[in-house]
């Protein structure tokens, strides 16, 4: 049953048609799992305290990066690190440009990961949908220009076949026309990313972990918000053993709080 | 030499002036080794229908193991009859015969009666009236048993072994028991004989896509049952489509893991089977196995979503994605012992073992994404020649650097290649930079300051985001 602490006793009523709607959104399947980021600060936002397993998420940059999508795929490893501990990772790339040793530094385990380079747009998304259905795949990342509400449709019922977590980058093809973002989307969260300036410990010269600035701009039964976070042990030789590779640093400005235009009424 | 040659009574060996002088008309073609013997093992291959094992002998003739084929015909003499109608169809002249041996069956098929079948041990009696020449023995041996005035075979087996041994030597000898099956002879098979092969053959051609999808599945449930009895599986598969006008079309697939699975199998080679061109049907489908190896235990069903193994979910996967993608689309990345970062990364197939090679540097920073080629950077500007740059611009975007790493130098391998190929503008100098809006990059300087001739470029060679 999906969690919804931090609801008042008199929004009971509510919460357990929430309940009911999350259920018939979880296709039956009341014990749907979720990744703890390991602060409460996200996690309360996020249904079932943490990131939703057994559905897929859309992750997004910004300006340049909606192109080389580095910062997104960076963070999409670092999300995923936990998952390739279950079973193996698939990555979907239109472009094979991806950086093994890369995500070694980051900590994630190259030897899980099987890389498949598509040549359309249509043949990653069957490629997903493939690699989704499969046992022992526990992971599956996807880049793609978008996905509209059918292919969204059909990634989202591959993952609940096995439960596998999907990661859809949206990236553009170099020097491709801007392609209008997709409107509606069957994605369980649709996060933006893009890097942030480092901070080394005083007293050290050079770059610091490198940080991100992690924007959820849609949030299926969560709430959206936006944090500063860090990927501590990149490029140490020890991995401190903790749950999660990135840590909050700090809240940035909540969306939703933010001043609302004041409602202009024509007539 | 044509059949109408022959009986106006030319023969091989003849000057052609003799050949002329005796039939006026005759019409010679330059002798043609190479076009005969292409033809021969277009014959070879064609007759891969009957049996998987095929062997040329000399020039114009063709050995075939017909072992454990003939009940797919229902007895050697249907197999025979059908054999000697197709070679009939195709308009070849020929003489064939079946027996035990290589040795008796071209005894046979050269000096016996056209079409002949031994019956099991029953050569002895057949081979008796024909001459000594058809033992294969050499010429000056044939010329000598010709002197003796021995002129059938049967007078050459009751010759006592020992004395025989001594006058015409052991080589005759063996030929003797080559024929009557009492010495074994190799045969040097066109492929070698692969007992993993099944057979399908149709009363009517089939054309149709899904007729051919079908029997795809139904010659591999043959051979997987096969292979199942046995314990063992197959990575690779080689199906072959015999059209009636006598061309085999192949198609192969290839498993990451030993399967025998039918079903998977046959879906597969589906894909591909639209690049099949039937023409006027396919009458045969064969289907061989190679790289046959024992596999343990029974493969369950993939829908049972019992406890996930690689044999259930992975390789299947795998094998699709190599079937439709290419197997050069589909990699697991591995370390390689290089110092170059794009050579430091090879590729693997994703469920090899891995190399023994050392494992990647978790603290040299490496980036996320690494380009094929460096893009060039510039306006560059550096405090001092060694330092890191202090703004760049890269794709038309100035970036002023905040934070900066290196340089890390990494040299060419001047180990590989020739020494006086090397060049100081082959060293790069790495640089992990950050600019103000917090983007990580990785450039690299290629050369040094202080040769004017050779100024020093700058490259961004990858991004961590």
């Amino acid at each position: 049953m999906s969690d919804f602490r931090g609801q008042t006793p008199r929004e009971g009523g509510l919460g357990a048609l929430r309940a009911k709607i999350a259920a018939i959104e979880a296709g039956g399947r009341a014990d749907s799992e979720s990744l703890p980021f390991g602060d409460g600060r996200i996690d309360g936002r996020l249904p079932g305290g943490g990131l939703p397993l057994g559905r897929w998420h859309e992750i997004g940059g910004t300006g340049m990066e909606t192109e080389t999508a580095a910062a997104p795929a960076a963070f999409t490893a670092l999300m995923a690190a936990p998952l390739a501990r279950r079973g193996e990772v698939v990555w979907v790339l239109r472009r094979d440009d991806l950086c093994a040793p890369g995500l070694l530094g980051l900590g994630f385990p190259p030897d899980r990961l099987i890389q498949v380079c598509a040549r359309d747009e249509a043949e990653a998304l069957s490629v997903m949908e493939d690699a989704l259905s499969t046992v022992g795949v526990a992971a599956v990342v996807g880049e793609v220009e978008a996905a509209d509400l059918t292919a969204g449709r059909r990634l989202q019922l591959a993952c609940e076949k096995r439960s596998a977590t999907g990661f859809l980058i949206l990236r553009r093809p170099y020097g491709g026309p801007a392609r209008r973002e997709a409107t509606g989307s069957a994605a369980a969260t649709r996060w933006r990313v893009c890097s942030a300036p480092s901070e080394p410990p005083a007293g050290e010269f050079g770059l610091g972990s490198p940080r991100f600035r992690v924007e959820l701009e849609r949030c299926r039964g969560g709430r959206t918000g936006a944090w500063l976070m860090e990927a501590t042990d990149a490029y140490c030789w020890e991995m401190t053993d903790v749950a999660h590779p990135l840590r909050l640093v700090a809240e940035l400005g909540d969306r939703q709080l933010a001043p609302a235009l004041p409602l202009r009424l024509a007539g | 030499m044509s059949w109408e040659a022959a009986s106006l009574g030319l023969h091989p060996g003849q000057k052609a002036t003799d050949a002329m002088a005796l039939v006026p008309e005759l019409v010679t073609a330059e002798a043609e080794p190479e076009a005969d013997a292409a033809a021969l093992t277009a014959l070879a291959d064609w007759c891969v229908r009957f049996s998987p094992a095929v062997a040329a002998d000399g020039a114009d003739g063709l050995f075939l193991d017909v072992t454990g084929v003939d009940h797919l015909w229902d007895g050697e003499d249907r197999m025979l009859d059908d054999f000697r109608g197709r070679l009939a169809a195709n308009g070849l002249p020929f003489r064939c015969a079946i027996a035990d041996t290589p040795g008796a069956a071209w005894a046979l098929a050269h000096f016996g009666e056209d079409g002949a079948i031994a019956s099991a041990g029953g050569q002895a009696a057949l081979l008796a009236p024909l001459p000594p020449a058809a033992m294969r023995l050499s010429t000056e041996t044939w010329a000598q048993i010709e002197r003796l005035g021995l002129r059938q075979v049967g007078q050459l087996l009751s010759i006592p072994r020992a004395p025989f041994a001594r006058r015409f030597g052991r080589a005759a000898l063996a030929r003797l028991d080559q024929a009557l099956g009492r010495e074994k002879e190799a045969l040097t098979f066109r492929r070698p004989p692969n007992p993993w092969f099944a057979r399908l053959a149709f009363a009517e051609p089939i054309s149709v896509p899904e007729d051919m999808a079908r029997v795809t599945f139904d010659v591999a449930a043959k051979l997987c049952a096969r292979l199942e009895t046995e314990g063992r599986g197959a990575r690779r598969f080689e199906i072959a489509f015999h059209r009636v006008d006598g061309r085999a079309l192949p198609l192969a697939i290839g498993l990451s893991l030993p399967g025998r699975d039918a079903k998977r199998i046959a879906k597969l080679f589906a894909p591909k089977l639209e690049t099949v061109d039937p023409g006027f049907g396919i009458e045969v489908v064969t289907l061989v196995a190679h790289d046959v190896e024992p596999i343990s235990g029974r493969q369950a069903r993939l829908d049972s979503g019992r406890e996930a193994t690689v044999e259930e979910g992975l390789a299947p996967l795998v094998d699709r994605l190599i079937n439709r993608l290419g197997e050069e689309r589909v990699w697991r990345a591995v370390p390689v012992e290089s110092h170059v970062p794009e050579l430091a990364v090879g590729r693997a197939r994703p469920l090899a073992a891995p190399p023994q090679a050392r494992a990647w540097d978790r603290e040299t920073p490496r980036p996320t994404r690494l380009f094929r080629r460096p893009e060039p950077v510039e306006a560059v500007l550096a405090l001092t020649p060694d330092d890191p740059p202090t703004q760049f611009r890269w794709r038309g975007q100035l970036h002023r650097v905040r934070r900066a790493e290196g340089p890390e130098r990494i040299g060419e391998e001047w180990w590989k290649g020739a020494i006086e190929d090397v060049r100081i503008g082959h060293i790069r100098d790495y640089y992990r930079v950050e600019d103000e809006a917090g983007a990580r990059f990785w450039l690299f300087r290629a050369g040094l300051y202080g040769d004017p001739a050779i100024p020093p470029k700058w490259w961004m060679h990858g991004l961590f985001g």
